[in-house]
């Protein structure tokens, strides 16, 4: 089963910089606060087709439109040219940015996220055992968070992630904080995840991570996709690329 | 077909309320996080209001008004309602970027939690209405005719909101220009004086929303009398055409406000 087509996919966004102005224009711009646009083609004739079952690592340089990419897959962004079809629950983890409220105890925040991830008060109930034992912070459920560490709020946000039921995983630089031993149990229940029939989008730096894990790899730069293919073939091409 | 799409709708419907209702509990819970009055909070600033106005109006501008504490602190708690709501969306989806920006979740929730919330406090607050209400030895049963007004009530300051959150993403001015806009608002609607023949605040007041609403729960709730119709009319009108506009509006804005924020 095809869980995401897309298909000539093009994105722009229109972004402020810094133009350079005559005294007038700047005047202009400074009691008016707007400042001088550009438009900047971020996602540039994009094309895949990711199966169910199938674990796809998307690698390439900051700003060569990874996150971007992500973003259209979970219709939080919208896009100028191209088809993109989706088949399945979305979940996804961009950027540790999932709506943990510092001021909240650990528990609050799996019921917060939890609703946010579509889960109904019931079933977070009956998971919260799991999402808790799995996060490996059982003696902080009743914490307040805004002491965790950046590693404990990736194992907070990826165990609630994984007990959302996912159809589509979408994983943007989630592992770059965690340690080594959670990264290792994160990878056991994504397979286990994609054994159900899941599909997982990982976007890291971590080139090892990404050879161990993923079934192929779409290298992406300047937003369009340089490679795509079998792993170890792409990464091949990377590393040269990068000598 | 059609069954299983009303089944569809019923359960993003379902959805929908319950991530809202537990953004309006974590939202009602923070506000007042680590403070000391706690939920108290939510009851001085209305009697604080009231006490001041009620202190330097209610000889000058509350002399002829019958029963003047209770129109003066229904106006105040109705008004309290719809500012907090509007001034409060018009920074929402600027506040939530980064959790807009990372999942792909139904973001009419943020304004109905929102709305949920401030309703929250605006029932603290009518606890202190009842509470007058008692001291002034009135009939309770009329109290049951707030009911239908909050729900009137309540989807008329969801479709407001709906209208500003989505539109103060495209035009970051909308934020201080309703800043100043309540203020007038506020001097503008009778909360604490009456219109009485002065033509130009009547006037003004028919374009005034909240002017409707206020005076419908006066009329119902403190005087025990049918309003006008076109009281009524201009209530229910005003709640059809927020509430269908902001919907209307909020749904064709919503796909641009991840990039916008």
């Amino acid at each position: 089963m095809k869980r995401i087509i897309i298909e000539n996919l093009e994105k722009e966004f229109s972004i402020g910089f810094l133009k350079k102005q005559s005294s007038f224009q700047w005047l202009l711009s400074f009691f008016s606060g707007r400042e001088p646009k550009k438009v900047i083609k971020v996602l540039d004739n994009i094309s895949l087709k990711v199966n169910s079952g199938e674990i796809v690592g998307i690698i390439g340089s900051n700003g060569s439109g990874k996150s971007t990419l992500l973003r259209i897959i979970a219709g939080i962004y919208d896009y100028k040219k191209g088809n993109v079809t989706v088949n399945g629950k979305i979940i996804s983890i961009i950027n540790l940015g999932i709506g943990l409220k510092e001021r909240l105890t650990m528990k609050e925040n799996i019921f917060l996220v939890g609703s946010l991830f579509g889960m109904s008060q019931e079933e977070i109930k009956s998971k919260l055992n799991s999402i808790v034992e799995f996060s490996g912070l059982k003696e902080f459920v009743n914490t307040k968070i805004y002491q965790f560490s950046a590693g404990m709020l990736q194992r907070l946000a990826f165990s609630i992630s994984v007990h959302s039921n996912p159809e589509i995983l979408l994983l943007d630089e989630v592992f770059e904080v965690g340690d080594e031993d959670f990264r290792e149990k994160s990878a056991e229940r994504i397979k286990e995840l994609v054994r159900a029939g899941a599909t997982v989008v990982l976007v890291s730096h971590d080139l090892q991570m990404v050879e161990k894990h993923c079934n192929e790899i779409i290298w992406m730069e300047q937003g369009k996709i340089r490679e795509s293919g079998k792993t170890k073939e792409v990464l091949g091409s990377y590393k040269n690329d990068r000598l | 077909m059609a069954k299983r799409y009303i089944l569809n709708c019923l359960q993003k419907g379902k959805s929908i309320i319950g991530l809202a209702i537990q953004l309006a509990k974590v939202e009602f819970k923070l506000r007042n996080e680590g403070s000391y009055l706690g939920v108290f909070w939510y009851l001085l600033n209305p009697i604080l209001t009231f006490a001041l106005l009620f202190l330097v109006f209610s000889i000058s501008l509350g002399n002829n008004i019958p029963k003047y504490p209770l129109y003066l602190l229904l106006g105040i708690i109705m008004f309290n309602f719809f500012q907090s709501s509007t001034l409060e969306s018009t920074k929402l989806m600027r506040d939530n970027n980064r959790l807009i920006k990372s999942i792909g979740f139904p973001r009419e929730s943020l304004i109905i939690g929102l709305i949920l919330k401030n309703l929250f406090s605006h029932l603290f607050e009518f606890i202190i209405f009842i509470c007058f209400f008692i001291c002034l030895g009135l009939n309770l049963i009329s109290i049951l005719f707030y009911l239908p007004i909050i729900i009137l009530f309540l989807l008329f300051v969801f479709g407001f909101s709906l209208l500003l959150s989505s539109l103060a993403v495209y035009f970051v001015d909308l934020d201080n220009i309703w800043n100043f806009a309540i203020r007038l608002i506020w001097l503008g609607t009778p909360i604490f004086y009456a219109i009485d023949g002065q033509n130009h605040l009547f006037f003004f007041n028919l374009i005034n929303p909240l002017y409707y609403f206020i005076t419908l729960s006066r009329d119902l709730v403190i005087y025990n009398k049918m309003p006008e119709m076109w009281i009524i009319l201009g209530s229910v009108g005003c709640t059809l055409i927020f509430f269908v506009l902001g919907i209307f509006v909020f749904n064709k804005l919503k796909i641009k406000m991840a990039e916008l924020i």
